[in-house]
Order: C-alpha cells, then structure tokens, then sequence
C-alpha cells in the first residue's frame, strides 16, 4: 500500500485526519486540534499538548475558543468555522497568526478545516521558522 | 524542536492553565514596546490590529489606532508607575463589522527596562454608561439650577414666532427676531440648516431634542446654553391661520455653572493627548450621528483624510520631538481652517481627518486644496529650525445617506493612497479618476 505521508499542506487533509489513530495523530510534526460543532475538543495530538504545556485531559471535552484557546475567538478564526457552518461551505484556509505557547508569542501557520457535515472540524499548527 | 520531555509538572500545568484562560489580555514588554510573553486574550485583541501578521511590538501593533503611546511612554518620567490607566482605544467605527469596537488599555512600567499591560474589550460597557450619560443630560437639563430661561416658540420651519420678554432676559434680542430661524442663538458656522431641520424632526420622533453647546446673544457675546427642543400638540394650522402657528416650543436656558466640569470630562475621553484636536471616538461618533441624520433629511457629507508627506524621514532627521512640532504645527493650521460645524480630528500617527457636514465633492476639493496649499506655504518651527513639510489629502463623500463611517473612511483612504502616488503635496478624492487607476494598461496594444 502507497499512501503519501501525511504533511501540514497534505490537500483534502480533513478526511485523513478522520482516518487517523490518536497514535497515528501523535507521529505528526505539526499540532492538530479537533473538535466538534459544539466546539468541544475531541482530538488533541501531542505536538500541541507538548507545545502548549497542557496535557490531553485538561483540554479535551472543552469548548475550543472559550476555555483552550481563546486567542483563536475573533473574526480572523471563530468567525471563519461560524461562517463555514452557517453556509454549510467548506474551510479550508490556511494564515499567519501568533500563538501565546506557554505566553511566549510564537508565529505560526494556521490552517483551518471544515466539511459540511463532517463530524469534527480541524485548527493544524505549524511553527514558521523565526 | 527538542524540549524537556518530562511529564508537566501539576502545579506549573495549572497555572499556566490559569494564565491560558485569565479573561484578560495581559503582555509583558520591553520599554520600547518589544512583547516578551503575552497571553491568549492579548493575541485574540491584537492579532485583528496586526498589519505585518506579528506581534513582536506592542506599540507597533497598536500603532493604526493608538498612536500617542510610544510618546506617553517615553514621557512617563518616573522611574515606575502607571502610564495610562484604563486608556479607551477605539478600533472602528463599528457598523456591521462583528468584534470589540473599543478596548480598555493599562500600561504599567515596572522598571526602566519593562512595562506590563491589561487590555480588555468594553465594548459593551462603554454602550451602557452612553446611555447613562443621556439620561444624566436629560435629568439636567429639566431639574437643575432653573434659575432663568427663555420659551420660545417655533414654527414648523424652525422660525422663531413671537418674542417675549424671556428671550430679552436671556439673550437680549429684541421683537425684530420674529420670523428669523432658531439659529439666530448660534454662533456663525455653528449649525448648518439642514442640522436646524434635523433637531425638528429628532423632536417629532422622540418626543424631545436636546443638545448643549456655544450659543450667542445680541450683543455677539456667547454663554453656554442648553436647547431643549419638543413639538407641541395641534399644531398644523387650521385654514386662514397664518404661517406662524407655533409647533415646537423651545426651551434655552444659560448653564454656564456646569460647563467647566462638563467640559472636561468630555476633553478627557474626545481629545487627542499630543494635538488638542478630537480623536478618533469623536470622529466616529460625529460621523455617524451625521450619516443618521442624513439618512432622514438627505444631504452629502464629505469627510477628508490628511497625511503629513514623509513624516517619518522627519522623525528621522529631528527625532520624536520635532516630528511632534510638525503634527502640532499642523494641527493649529487644521484647526484655523475649518468651519465650527466642521469636525477636526487626528485618527493615526500622522493621519488626520476632517468630517464637512453638509458638503458635496466640489466645495470639499475647494476646502481641501486651500488646506494643501497653506500647508505648503508655511513652516513648523523646532529648535530654531524650520522644517518644511507637505500634505497629501483625501477627499470622499457621502451623497445617498446609505454609506457607512467605515466605508466612507476607506474610500476617503483610498483617494489618499492615490494622491500619494501620485507624488505626494495633492488633493485626491474618490471615486478615483479613470487615468488614475489606469496604471497599468491591461492590453496596451489592443486595436
């Protein structure tokens, strides 16, 4: 079996992150929160839990934008799942934004996925080389 | 990126937890604005202000709507203390736009190297004490100090119908105002027309109007006055009545106790700290009170945006404090130039804006270039230099009622943007000319 490895710009990666184990989510170099559309966090790789400092149970089975990362509650990420929703269209964007890792601004490469639908929507990070 | 793989220790985990969730923006920096840790809260208000994509500086990522705090920050001379405490920073002038319109800001210097922040969103808590503080101007302006008033009545143009002996008292007009609109108490530039008509008809929706402010008396003194404008019952002329029945009775009373105190509370929250002029609230406000209005009673509104030319070779050539003169310097020409009615505020760091009510294209390019040219005629002066300087300006307006402040403001930025390229020291509005757009042709050799 051939199948490409899985990387940060790997396209229609919302269905192969589906696929994926916790175990096989924990391999990847880049952070992957997933969550519902109730926002709770149901997926939370160890790349993220490592760079945030919190480890899987303090986070999954919360809401994303209110009690994890409220960084992410403005119009430039929230707002895009919302709209994502109500239009029932798909998401997928990737931008430059800033994390507060352990309150260290870091700069990252967000990418947000969403399928009309799908049951869990996905925020990937991925450090950018400073 | 390799780190300690041990498990989190509890305690630490907590506490970061606790510093991930904390309600508020809170940032840690350098003197000179370089952020060292910040937390989540601080990222979701700043990020939407970022225009690089970073946050590596707080005062550049606050820069487009905060301008003055690199200034407050390097005048703050003690060696620890607060900066600014609960500092309103407006984002936008609101409209569909969904978000905080205007932040909370506290800047606390530990010591000569590092300062703290708490930044919060109080967008919601400013709208209330708004409403508060209308009901306070109300309450005054019917239950306190009634010591002396005039009652006047009004047509439903606006005319003044009869004289009496409280308008005598009050303002010192004799029998001949009769037939002369209310704006006879204003000031010259004070109100325009259509501002005289919209007080009527916010009368005939609310029951009531009321506004505070400069009014004049016969002999060209001035006093501080309040207008309590409200329509009367049976008021539409019966047949054979003449023109003057009265429709609206208004109430003028001299208030000059409270207007020191008034005065400054307003100073405080609607001025800009390095200028005078009013900032950018007050803009916002006034703008979009005046698109309101001009949705009622149709009117253009023109809005300029001005932009000191090379202001930061300035900054570089004679440092903070001469381009500091330079924004004063303009800012006296700006404010010497423009009718009373007329808007003056400073909106960025070398940006300013001027809202023209009840102006249309043609007068406010006329307005705009006498203000380019007698820019470029004159010199600031600092530490016995002069320093020559020039602005570029553009100019949008509001014809239909139907703009917003935002949209108005961008077609007004775009137009600047315009006269920029176009080398500077010129006036641009919009919507833009056709040749200057046409920069590059898209099939030059077409037939």
């Amino acid at each position: 079996m051939t199948v490409t490895p899985i990387s940060f710009d790997t396209p229609d990666l919302a269905t192969r992150l589906d696929a994926c184990s916790p175990e096989e989510l924990d391999a990847l170099d880049f952070g992957v929160i997933g969550f519902g559309p109730d926002t709770l966090v149901h997926r939370y790789n160890a790349f993220e839990s490592e760079a945030a400092g919190l480890s899987p149970q303090r986070v999954l089975e919360q809401p994303l934008f209110t009690n994890v990362a409220p960084c992410l509650n403005n119009f430039m990420v929230a707002q895009r799942f919302e709209d994502a929703q109500d239009d029932s269209s798909v998401l997928d964007a990737t931008l430059d934004y800033v994390l507060t890792l352990r309150m260290r601004p870091v700069k990252v490469a967000l990418r947000l996925l969403a399928n009309p639908g799908g049951a869990t929507r996905y925020v990937l990070v991925q450090r950018q080389p400073r | 990126m390799s780190r300690d793989s041990a498990a989190p220790n509890e305690e630490y985990e907590a506490l970061i937890q606790f510093l991930y969730l904390a309600p508020v923006g809170l940032v840690q920096a350098g003197i000179d604005g370089q952020i060292a840790m910040m937390n989540p809260i601080a990222a979701q208000l700043l990020m939407p202000l970022s225009r690089d994509g970073g946050l590596d500086n707080l005062f550049i990522a606050l820069e487009g709507v905060a301008p003055e705090l690199r200034c407050l920050a390097d005048r703050h001379e003690q060696p620890a203390g607060k900066i600014c405490d609960g500092l309103h920073v407006h984002l936008n002038a609101g409209g569909a736009k969904r978000g905080p319109q205007i932040l909370s800001l506290t800047l606390l210097k530990l010591d000569a190297s590092r300062m703290m922040a708490v930044i919060s969103d109080i967008t919601e808590q400013v709208r209330r004490e708004r409403r508060l503080r209308q009901n306070e101007a109300w309450l005054n302006a019917i239950l306190t100090g009634v010591t002396d008033y005039a009652l006047i009545s009004l047509d439903l143009q606006g005319r003044i119908c009869e004289w009496n002996p409280s308008i005598g008292r009050v303002t010192g007009f004799g029998a001949d105002i009769a037939g002369q609109p209310y704006a006879i108490f204003y000031p010259d530039d004070a109100i325009t027309p259509e501002h005289q008509q919209d007080r009527l008809r916010e009368a005939d929706a609310n029951g009531w109007a009321l506004d505070e402010g400069r009014r004049l008396r016969a002999d060209g003194s001035t006093f501080w006055g309040s207008a309590l404008i409200a329509p009367l019952p049976d008021r539409e002329p019966l047949p054979g009545d003449d023109d003057a029945t009265p429709a609206y009775c208004l109430i003028l009373r001299d208030i000059g106790d409270g207007r020191a105190q008034r005065e400054r509370r307003r100073d405080a929250a609607y001025t800009d700290h390095l200028t005078g002029l009013a900032n950018r609230r007050a803009l916002f406000e006034a703008a979009q009170l005046e698109l309101d209005r001009s949705r009622v009673n149709p009117r253009p509104t023109a809005v300029l945006v001005i932009d000191a030319d090379h202001f930061k070779a300035i900054n570089d050539r004679h440092g903070h404090p001469g381009g500091d003169a330079v924004l004063r310097h303009l800012a006296g020409i700006l404010g010497d130039s423009f009718r009373e009615v007329d808007l003056v505020a400073r909106i960025g760091g070398e940006e300013f804006a001027v809202l023209l009510p009840s102006t249309g294209l043609a007068r406010a390019n006329t307005v705009a270039e006498r203000l380019r040219a007698s820019v470029a005629a004159s010199a600031a002066s600092f530490d016995d230099n002069r320093i020559e300087y020039a602005v570029s300006v553009g100019v949008a307006v509001a014809s239909d009622g139907g703009a917003s402040v935002d949209l108005l403001l961008k077609h007004a930025d775009a137009a600047l943007f315009t006269a920029k390229r176009a080398g500077r020291n010129r006036v641009a509005s919009w919507p833009l000319a056709p040749q200057a757009d046409a920069h590059q042709p898209e099939n030059p050799d077409a037939p």
